[in-house]
């Protein structure tokens, strides 16, 4: 469904191509290692067709008799240079065997050449005898061949061994090709990467609140994969390809136009029909992943609510509604197939049809003498070739929409802008000491949708403070602030009398810790867990701050103690385990100011206990805020602050509250039946 | 069994289509060989002049006959195989869903939805890979092999066929162990974006205790890292593969190269024509794609015997709880629910979840039924329903146990609002007649009412073809919950039981929808878990469970008197409401 027609954007292409620019070196290499393959690719056939011509072919031209050469048949000397001789020699082929005739006279020659270029029936044929009215010429037997046509194998070996030159310069240049292309792709990859990750953790959490993780995670995998594709294999086979195809139409043309263009005629039908085939099987695509996500859809849904379904003993229904939507997507399945078991086999035919245009109008040619065999054969295998590039150049265009698509995604994220930013030359405070104050703060996550109200109050360095009121009374909201994970939009948030707008944001919220109901656990071991992959947190810290806050005594049950691997999900740690886990890390990077969200799940009396004692140790010499659930902790704090549908209610210690008889008291008095 | 056992019928069932499909294709391929052949003839005929323009006209349409027939035979082959993989594909999907829906919840308790759904998806794709292309490729290179190789050495040359055969049969022995370590490579990389892809997730979903520990630097150091690493397994992929297919072309070329200078050699001394030294470099193209046809299906045969051997287990697992011959031919059921002595637990290692729950309840009768999370409420119902079976004791349903009713009699005659209160992507309609077949729009809209939603659904812009869920309208959980009592209420069963399905309901319309209940449910039984007071405030009687044990039971007054766990729960709740009320 997401999958939309992507209209060519200019400025998504321009931004595709700028990550090329610190590879043009590599690019030109590729590009000129390309024009030496494909000159390669084209020349192979044509060694082929040299050899043809002018070397297995090459027995019909006469010999001459001469005084001394290298080849030396049957007591004369003989060479294919003419020009010294008065009586010449000459091999003439019928029916698959060669007959040799001697002692002719230029003008004999001549007519034994005309005649045989026309073509002499194997009647003339007699005793291993071929008479031609005067002229007898002899059959030859293969030792007698091999010395006669020494020099026509020497062609022969001689572009032997150059096609496997060029065999050994394709292979080497291909390879270096492909390598140089893909460590480029790679490496812009990788930069993409990079920057899209960092992008995305310097974004602020509201980012975060409106995009679910899935999607972020695609972007940074996926996406960017189907990029590599691009850079590393289409640009370079679109251009390979047009070459190619420009390379064999030029070749042929230059060798002979009229053929050339014979060959050319199936090239409209093939497109027209490339074209009809990819929009054909494009759109039965995506109908495709349309009934593949329906299917899946269900499944997914009925599996995890088969339950239901069995408690309804609906299971037949059921069965009939899957049965529908596999059907349908067989259908799809068979459309598909339907349309490529046409396609393919149509080309096929169509490739045969040109194939025997040039047959016919080659062999013409050949009979006419205006071709010869040797070039014939060359536009054999080129007609062979044609077909492939075109519609690799069809598969190409579709894969490069699909990564534009892509990339548009992908900018898409990293044009999003990050709305908490940090004043140019932010204030560095020497010690931040922990005093907190909000000053008429109002605050909405979306709109006008306020849930801070006009807020304002004060909190001295190592005083506990804290909040208490009903669910969405907008507790939370205030320790998000005071790390600025949002901004505000009335008044003022203070941290040692400074604007928190006018602190460096790394030291504001370094001097923080945050503790969250929910404690996330990253994959790795426990250590890791408390350091959070900080080297300069040592060995001996993580102990002791374990140590300190309870966390040891499990931690030292475990099989692997500080080394035991845990993960997020994997995790066999309990809820009480993880927030004892949680006070040690904090503990670990010792921040002045303690926000705790505290912990509302059933955690065991014994483990309750621990994480009491360990609040108190977490607590000493910190400005603590805290959302308490607890009255235990609540009748500790030094204030505490009644919040009631973003207002501050009430403010004061637990006995002035108390007096009160207000929402606190209320509150108090649910709290015993607890 | 066997791992063909799954299988075999399939295939069985559908050998004429195959051995057709084969049949064809042996066709196409032995045409095929003409192609070279006719073109060196007709080569050979102007080379040695022995063929006049007629005659090359003749042999081009005998030419264009087998490409026609070749062109047909693709076809028919295509769809007779292809065609029928489809069809085996379908059919496995829609039996693997059949035999889903006979397992029990235990079953699924143990089976993730995630890998339950690759067996729906990449599972059958690689089996549908080995019966169809797979057979074509292999089949198709042995043969094709065969054929050119005769074809080559019988009418061309024996010694030149073995000669340039050499280089060729390195493709077949070179692309195995190619094979094996590309598919190394390739499972490594794909590890390593899995790793990257996981890491990713983790710190996008760790974000905000990222931004609170100022960590960002060292996540960007350690994502730099898998980074890395995932560009290093990708360019060993690439390194295999850029050396593998010019390699590859090179031996090819060797080939080539032989042709062209022992074939030349044969063709100078004329021990073979022209024409067949044409013939024969076509020939030796025709043999490059089934040497590399042939590892490919080696590969996806592998592929597919893991699939089945993966989709096999789901086929052969033996639902723990279905009818058997103890089971009585019961027809209907009137709703007096007794449980005795009953405990449960979900396996020996996690202790009961139930103990020693002994209690009646009438027809017609409501029960409610009150706990904290955990205690065992819902266990209590989905025994009832027997989604798993007692541990000890037994539940009789008008005195017979339950394990002896029919399975479909048995849920048949309980209506049941879950807890998630789940509803189906489709229609609401389609949802709310979820529970009996053939329901009219009256009926629905009845239900509908009596339940409280009605006037809701109609505020919808399609009513009630309004479709649910991720492509629909997202609903509010309380009008969720009242479409799943609608549906419930549809049913009109002697039992009813609502797991906490009132919970997100404002108090009015609850005690309308309780109202309603009351009326509509005479003589009828109901079980009402909940956690408000007000929902339970009118049921006969009070079931309060703490940690699987009964700990109270009795009427409304009776409970209020005791001043214990039911008293308390009620003067919270009260207080509350006054708060709330602020």
């Amino acid at each position: 469904m997401e999958e939309k027609e992507i209209q060519y954007n200019g400025s998504v292409f321009k931004r595709l191509f700028s990550y090329l620019r610190p590879y043009v070196r590599e690019m030109i290499v590729s590009l000129l290692l390309v024009l030496a393959i494909t000159g390669f690719e084209l020349l192979r056939p044509i060694l082929i067709g040299n050899a043809i011509d002018v070397y297995i072919e090459g027995y019909n031209t006469p010999y001459g008799v001469v005084e001394k050469s290298d080849l030396y048949f049957e007591g004369n000397y003989l060479s294919k240079d003419l020009s010294e001789s008065k009586t010449f020699t000459q091999l003439v082929m019928v029916k698959d065997s060669y007959y040799y005739f001697e002692d002719l006279t230029q003008e004999e020659s001549e007519r034994l050449y005309a005649q045989s270029q026309k073509g002499i029936d194997v009647n003339y044929v007699t005793n291993d005898m071929l008479v031609l009215d005067d002229l007898i010429g002899r059959k030859m037997n293969q030792e007698q061949l091999s010395v006669l046509r020494k020099n026509d194998f020497m062609g022969i070996l001689k572009i032997g061994i150059l096609y496997l030159i060029v065999l050994v310069l394709n292979m080497i240049a291909t390879f270096v090709q492909t390598m140089i292309l893909q460590k480029t792709g790679q490496k812009i990859i990788f930069t993409i990467r990079e920057e899209l990750f960092h992008h995305v953790h310097s974004l602020p959490l509201r980012y975060f609140d409106t995009h679910p993780v899935g999607r972020i995670v695609t972007r940074i995998t996926n996406d960017v994969e189907s990029l590599h594709e691009m850079y590393a294999n289409i640009l370079i086979r679109l251009f390979r390809n047009s070459i190619k195809i420009l390379g064999l139409a030029v070749v042929m043309l230059s060798m002979d136009v009229k053929l050339a263009l014979y060959s050319f005629i199936m090239l409209p039908i093939i497109g027209v029909l490339t074209y009809v085939f990819k929009t054909l099987s494009r759109k039965i695509h995506r109908k495709i992943r349309t009934k593949i996500s329906a299917l899946n859809t269900f499944l997914s849904e009925n599996i995890s609510g088969m339950r239901l379904i069995q408690i309804f003993a609906n299971e037949d229904m059921k069965y009939h509604e899957f049965m529908d939507k596999s059907l349908d997507l067989y259908r799809a399945n068979i459309q598909q197939l339907t349309v490529f078991a046409i396609f393919r086999p149509m080309i096929y035919f169509l490739s045969q049809v040109a194939l025997a245009i040039v047959l016919y109008t080659g062999g013409k040619g050949v009979l006419d003498t205006t071709i010869t065999i040797g070039i014939l054969y060359v536009f054999i295998n080129y007609i062979a070739n044609f077909f492939e590039p075109i519609q690799d150049l069809a598969e190409q265009f579709s894969t490069l929409q699909n990564a534009f698509a892509s990339a548009e995604k992908i900018f898409t994220v990293l044009d999003e802008k990050n709305t908490i930013l940090e004043k140019a030359n932010p204030t560095i405070l020497d010690e931040i000491k922990g005093k907190i104050e909000f000053r008429n703060v109002w605050f909405a996550y979306e709109n006008d949708d306020y849930v801070l109200k006009d807020v304002s109050f004060v909190i001295h360095p190592g005083e506990k403070v804290a909040f208490v009121g009903a669910t969405g009374a907008g507790k939370s909201s205030i320790l998000n602030l005071i790390g600025r994970y949002y901004d505000i939009q009335k008044g003022q948030i203070l941290i040692d009398d400074v604007d928190i707008q006018d602190l460096s944001i790394s030291q504001l919220r370094a001097a923080i810790g945050q503790m969250q109901q929910d404690v996330f656990i990253f994959t790795g071991d426990i250590e890791n867990n408390i350091t959070l992959s900080n080297e300069m947190i040592d060995e001996e810290t993580v102990k002791t701050c374990a140590h300190m806050v309870n966390a040891d005594h499990f931690i030292e049950q475990l099989p692997n103690q500080y080394h035991e691997t845990v993960s997020e999900r994997g995790s066999s740690l309990s809820a009480g385990q993880r927030q004892l886990l949680s006070f040690a890390r904090t503990l670990a990077f010792d921040p002045k100011i303690l926000v705790m969200d505290e912990a509302t799940a059933n955690i065991d009396t014994e483990t309750e206990h621990l994480i009491q004692d360990a609040l108190e140790t977490l607590m000493k010499g910190r400005t603590t805020i805290m959302v308490a659930h607890r009255l235990s902790t609540i009748q500790h704090a030094d204030n505490i602050i009644v919040m009631h549908k973003g207002r501050i209610r009430e403010m004061g210690t637990h006995q002035e509250l108390l007096q009160k008889e207000g929402i606190y008291k209320k509150l108090y008095e649910l709290q015993l039946y607890a | 069994m066997s791992k063909k056992g799954v299988l075999f019928p399939y295939i069985y069932k559908y050998k004429i289509p195959y051995l057709l499909g084969l049949l064809t294709l042996l066709i196409v391929d032995y045409v095929n060989l003409f192609i070279p052949q006719i073109t060196g003839e007709i080569t050979d005929g102007l080379a040695g002049n022995t063929l006049d323009l007629k005659g090359v006209f003749l042999l081009i349409i005998s030419l264009l006959g087998c490409a026609l027939i070749i062109t047909v035979g693709r076809v028919l082959w295509r769809f007779f195989i292809f065609g029928t993989s489809r069809k085996i594909e379908r059919e496995l999907r829609n039996d693997m869903f059949s035999k889903l829906e006979e397992l029990s919840s235990t079953f699924f308790n143990t089976h993730k939805t995630g890998d339950l759904m690759t067996h729906f998806t990449n599972d059958l794709e690689a089996l549908r890979n080995a019966i169809g292309p797979a057979v074509i490729s292999s089949f198709d290179a042995v043969v094709m092999t065969g054929l050119v190789l005769y074809k080559m050495m019988v009418h061309v040359d024996l010694k030149l066929t073995l000669l340039t055969l050499i280089p060729m049969s390195l493709i077949a022995i070179g692309g195995y162990y190619f094979g094996e370590t590309f598919e190394k490579k390739f499972a490594e990389k794909q590890e390593a974006f899995a790793n990257m892809s996981d890491y990713v997730q983790e710190s996008v979903t760790g974000e905000r205790v990222i931004k609170a520990f100022v960590q960002e630097k060292i996540q960007e150091q350690n994502f730099r890292k898998v980074n890395l690493h995932n560009m290093k397994k990708n360019l060993e992929v690439v390194k295999l593969m850029a050396t593998f297919m010019p390699l590859l072309d090179f031996i090819i070329g060797l080939s080539y190269a032989i042709t062209i200078i022992y074939g030349g050699y044969l063709a100078i001394t004329a021990q073979i024509t022209l024409g067949r030294f044409v013939a024969f470099s076509q020939y030796l193209g025709m043999l490059v794609w089934p040497m590399i046809a042939l590892g490919d299906s080696i590969t996806s045969f592998s592929q597919g015997r893991a699939a089945i051997g993966r989709i096999r287990h789901i086929f052969h697992e033996i639902p723990d709880i279905q009818d058997d011959e103890n089971t009585e031919d019961i027809q209907e059921l009137k709703g007096n629910i007794s449980f005795c002595h009953l405990s449960f637990s979900y396996g020996d290692e996690y202790g009961d979840v139930l103990h020693d729950i002994h209690l009646d309840i009438q027809q017609g009768e409501t029960l409610a039924i009150l706990g904290r999370c955990g205690d065992g409420k819902t266990t209590l119902v989905n025994l009832l329903l027997r989604l798993y079976d007692v541990t000890q004791g037994e539940i009789l349903i008008d005195g017979v146990n339950i394990k002896k009713i029919p399975l479909h009699i048995l849920r048949t005659n309980i209506a049941y609002v879950p807890q998630d209160s789940m509803l189906f992507s489709d229609t609401l309609a389609h949802n709310i007649a979820f529970g009996k077949e053939n329901a009219t729009l009256e009926e629905v809209q009845e239900a509908c009412r009596e339940a409280c939603v009605h006037e809701n659904i109609l505020d919808f812009p399609e009513g009630y073809e309004t479709v649910v869920g991720e492509r629909g309208v997202t609903l509010s959980g309380g009008q969720k919950q009242r479409c799943a009592i609608a549906r419930a209420l549809l049913k009109d069963a002697p039992i009813l039981i609502l797991d906490d399905s009132l919970s997100a309901v404002d108090t009015d319309t609850e005690d309308r929808i309780l109202e309603n209940l009351k009326a509509k449910r005479h003589n009828k039984t109901t079980l009402i878990i909940a956690h408000r007071i007000s929902t339970v405030r009118n049921a006969d009687h009070i079931l309060v469970l703490d940690e699987g044990k009964i700990c109270e039971y009795g009427t409304f007054d009776e409970l209020m008197e005791i001043q214990g766990v039911f008293r308390s729960m009620y003067e919270k709740q009260q207080l509350e409401k006054q708060l709330s009320e602020e």
